[in-house]
């Protein structure tokens, strides 16, 4: 874990012996600041030509072709249930490699901008409460608090879960 | 020897190998019940069972060699004339190759023998104990050979045999000995020489290395070839002559030159061995000043007729062998994978040239075109396999349960040299033992009723395989009974699958023994009959975008036609366009396509076609996509399992071949679609899935009097 990668090292926990850090990478949805464990981002690339594909559940954005592959788009924030991320120019796909049930799968999911890659001590990260909680209880890994405001870090597996999504097109 | 990574790919080629070999011995064995002497046969499988043998002593697989000896003993002595294949001796070594199957897929699934099982060590002993027993009178019939050879001898001719074996032939199982002995069984050795020149100081010898050679008389009536075919399995790395002794002596020279022996040493073993006297010799030689010329003319000419008989018969399979390469699937795979990329990016480059209008560019990128399409047809082809191999496994099966059945039934192999996709190969091969194990069972009549409908007492099960238009069609058909309509349609009402009443066509009634627990037999045996079948085979068959129909004449015979495409890597489609995207229809489905006429404009959902009624999907609709219509609008008439149904779209962009990549976990289950495409542009299409599509419709057809009310409001 590289201190230059971190963009505010003088806000940054303090690294504890016995503490783990992982780096995650925060973007913005719907006004929102989540974070996601950067292991799983594959890379980030400019909102394009996406293909939708009917007959789908809303957050089902389409499919874009990632230099010759098929790849699932999902809306984020149609996801959580607030309605279709409108397009700006900072508008972004943030492709992920999951591996679920032994199986990996490329998708992307789309938000409105990406912000940054942080360090967060994993002792950091506290639960969510029970209430209050403007997503699903099942898609939020913890809370975390930087520079004095608080992130959601998102559960992708839960999220994005390949057979839960796949379900709902019955 | 080698690092156990090493070994570890050598064994997978040995049970690939043992696989491909235990294959033919099964053909092999099938062939003799038919003609029990036929010794390419005979000889076919002792090689198999010899090879089996050899390569599995490299491993260390002690029971599979143990196993193998003996039958390879039994083989032997069918192979020397001892034995007479008969059906108990065939139906006895398909146990023993099938006991040989399960010793090598163990060896598969668990790269070593230690899986084995107490019940398959008994399995292996009792059928040793029964080859034993074609093995134990071994000596009598030994003794009586020798003895009745004597008057054979009298046209015998006498032959010099020459034998310098390769170091290796110990290794692979060769045993000197045995040749001779196997000599013996069609003439008589009248002496022996053993050439020990070739052994080394006993600190630098290989036990394991075979360093003798040998020299023999040999009396025998029989032919240059059969005496020569003995040495078949040892020819590889060998010096073997086999030569007539006659005055001539150049035969005998030429031996010696091509030898580089001692040429005293050698002459010596030739007296020694009857093959000349010295007075010959000495007389020959006294005259045969340009002995050494004609040495070197003659030597090319004995090369020469080595390789003729290499070439014959029983050669035969490994030079064709030679020229084949075993490729890792996995490799193709991704060689047909890239090859799809390079027509997506040609298309793509051809796009761009025919924009930028510049006249060289769009040539080259045409030439470009078409050399990507030649090498995509290349590379197809390297996934197709003749169907033969999969229809050759039938033999086996018609085989066995017609015994099981006790029908005489015939399997007759039609088309074994038409080329599909392997995939599909693999995939076929359940669902057609399904058709042939029906037509066995329900269609093929029993003997007696086949005898009062003046039909031949053997029945007949046809398979078929030839190509049509982009698709490969394989036909299951029997000479039985037929399908019996009025009992399908009694059984269909019972089931609840038809309403009483309901007028339906021949074609119609036939096509509901697809139907899910549909069985009209009124027995259930433990082949088939419990109703499930049918509806897998189709589903089987759907699934490699496939589709089957039926025939059937009652009490002349029924055929199933599966109609396959011929690989499922690439698609020949039809491009059409609705709102901004564009949609991929399988070609063979499209019958024709129509220009919607402004009178038919509406929300109608039927249109007159040609006087017929055609029912029409409005895709904009059933995909809910945004925007208003196009001015004008086309019909796409698809054609499915007899429905016929009017798609229309935007736009007809017309014909396009494309690859088809995967729809992946997420959109597996969704309806209406088979797979992505890519198209020139970068953009993604979607291939549209139209027999899914028109059941959807079918079935919401059935709920309600047209289409849902969301999809027509």
């Amino acid at each position: 874990m590289d201190a230059a990668v971190l963009s505010h090292p003088q806000q940054a926990p303090q690294r504890a012996c016995d503490g783990q850090f992982l780096q995650f990478l925060t973007f913005v949805s719907a006004r929102e600041v989540y974070a996601i464990d950067t292991l799983c981002v594959r890379e980030i690339i400019e909102y394009g030509q996406v293909t939708s594909v009917p007959m789908m559940p809303d957050f089902i954005r389409g499919v874009i072709n990632l230099r010759g592959s098929v790849v699932p788009v999902i809306d984020l924030q149609a996801r959580f249930g607030k309605g279709a991320t409108l397009q700006s120019n900072r508008t972004c796909v943030v492709i992920l490699e999951l591996i679920q049930e032994d199986e990996s799968h490329v998708l992307g999911i789309v938000v409105d901008s990406v912000s940054e890659v942080i360090e967060i001590e994993l002792a950091d990260i506290k639960a969510a409460p029970a209430i209050g909680n403007r997503i699903r209880e099942d898609f939020i890994r913890g809370m975390v608090k930087i520079r004095g405001a608080f992130l959601t870090v998102l559960q992708l597996d839960q999220v994005l879960c390949v057979r839960e999504i796949a379900s709902q097109l019955h | 020897m080698s690092s156990p990574m090493n070994l570890d790919d050598v064994l997978q080629t040995f049970i690939a190998e043992s696989q491909e070999l235990l294959l033919l011995m099964e053909d092999a064995l099938l062939q003799i019940e038919q003609a029990p002497d036929d010794t390419d046969t005979i000889n076919a499988l002792f090689r198999v069972a010899h090879t089996i043998k050899g390569s599995a002593g490299l491993f260390g697989l002690t029971p599979i060699v143990a196993f193998t000896h003996v039958a390879e003993s039994v083989l032997d002595r069918v192979r020397g004339n001892e034995l007479r294949v008969d059906e108990s001796l065939s139906a006895l070594f398909l146990e023993v190759r099938d006991h040989l199957c399960t010793l090598i897929e163990l060896l598969a699934s668990h790269g070593d023998l230690h899986g084995m099982t107490a019940e398959h060590e008994q399995q292996g002993a009792a059928l040793v104990e029964r080859l034993n027993r074609y093995l134990d009178n071994r000596h009598e019939p030994q003794t009586s050979l020798v003895q009745i050879e004597p008057p054979q001898l009298a046209c015998a001719t006498r032959w010099h045999l020459s034998l310098r074996l390769c170091p290796d032939a110990l290794r692979n199982g060769m045993d000197p000995l045995s040749l001779l002995r196997y000599l013996n069984s069609f003439g008589k050795i009248s002496a022996v020489v053993c050439i020990t020149e070739g052994l080394p100081d006993i600190a630098a010898m290989d036990p394991e290395t075979c360093y003798l050679g040998f020299e023999l008389g040999f009396v025998s009536d029989a032919g240059q070839a059969t005496i020569e075919g003995a040495f078949d399995f040892v020819r590889e790395g060998s010096q073997i002559c086999v030569l007539p002794c006659d005055v001539d002596l150049t035969g005998l020279r030429a031996l010696i030159g091509r030898l580089e022996a001692e040429p005293d040493a050698m002459v010596e073993a030739f007296i020694a061995c009857g093959s000349v006297t010295r007075e010959q010799w000495l007389a020959g030689s006294s005259s045969g000043a340009p002995t050494t010329v004609a040495a070197a003319s003659v030597v090319p000419d004995l090369a020469a007729r080595d390789d003729v008989t290499k070439n014959r018969g029983a050669k035969e399979p490994r030079s064709a062998e030679g020229n084949l390469i075993r490729v890792d699937a996995g490799k193709l795979d991704q060689l047909i994978n890239l090859v799809g990329e390079l027509i997506i990016a040609g298309a793509g480059a051809n796009l761009g040239a025919i924009q930028s209008g510049i006249g060289e560019l769009i040539e080259a990128t045409s030439s470009l075109s078409r050399l990507v399409e030649e090498v995509r047809d290349c590379a197809l082809t390297l996934r197709m396999v003749q169907i033969g191999g999969t229809f050759n496994r039938f033999q086996r099966v018609v085989r066995d349960v017609s015994k099981e059945l006790g029908k005489d039934i015939a399997l007759q192999v039609l088309g074994a040299e038409t080329e599909l996709d392997k995939t599909v190969v693999e995939r076929i091969g359940d669902p057609l033992t399904h058709l042939v194990r029906n037509a066995m069972d329900h269609g093929i009549e029993a003997a007696q009723l086949r005898r009062e409908r003046g039909k031949p007492e053997q029945g007949t099960v046809r398979l078929n395989a030839y190509h049509e238009a982009n698709s490969i069609v394989i036909e299951v058909s029997d000479d039985g009974g037929g399908l019996n309509k009025q009992r399908i349609l009694a059984k269909a009402i019972e089931r609840g699958l038809v309403a009483e009443g309901q007028p339906l066509a021949d074609g119609e009634i036939l096509n509901l023994i697809f139907e899910p627990g549909f069985s009209t037999a009124d027995q259930v045996s433990n082949l088939s009959g419990r109703g499930v079948g049918m509806d897998v085979v189709k589903r089987n068959i759907v699934a490699l975008r496939g589709s089957v129909s039926l025939e059937s004449e009652e009490g002349v015979g029924t055929t199933v036609r599966i109609r396959l495409p011929l690989t499922l890597a690439i698609i020949d489609g039809f491009l059409i366009g609705v709102g901004n995207a564009s949609y991929v229809v399988p070609l063979d489905l499209v019958e024709e396509c129509i220009e919607l006429s402004s009178d038919d404009y509406g929300n109608q959902e039927f249109l007159d076609l040609r006087g017929a009624v055609l029912p029409v999907l409005r895709l904009r609709e059933m995909f809910a996509i945004d925007g208003a219509n196009p001015g004008r609008e086309n019909v796409v008439v698809v054609h499915y399992a007899g429905m016929r149904v009017g798609l229309v779209v935007d736009q007809l962009l017309g014909e396009f071949q494309t690859v088809i990549k995967p729809l992946g976990k997420i959109f597996g289950t969704a309806h209406g679609l088979g797979g992505f495409t890519i198209l020139g542009s970068g953009a993604v299409a979607l291939i549209l899935d139209i027999p899914k599509l028109l059941g959807q419709v079918a079935s919401q057809q059935k709920h309600g009097t047209t289409l849902s009310p969301e999809l027509t409001q």
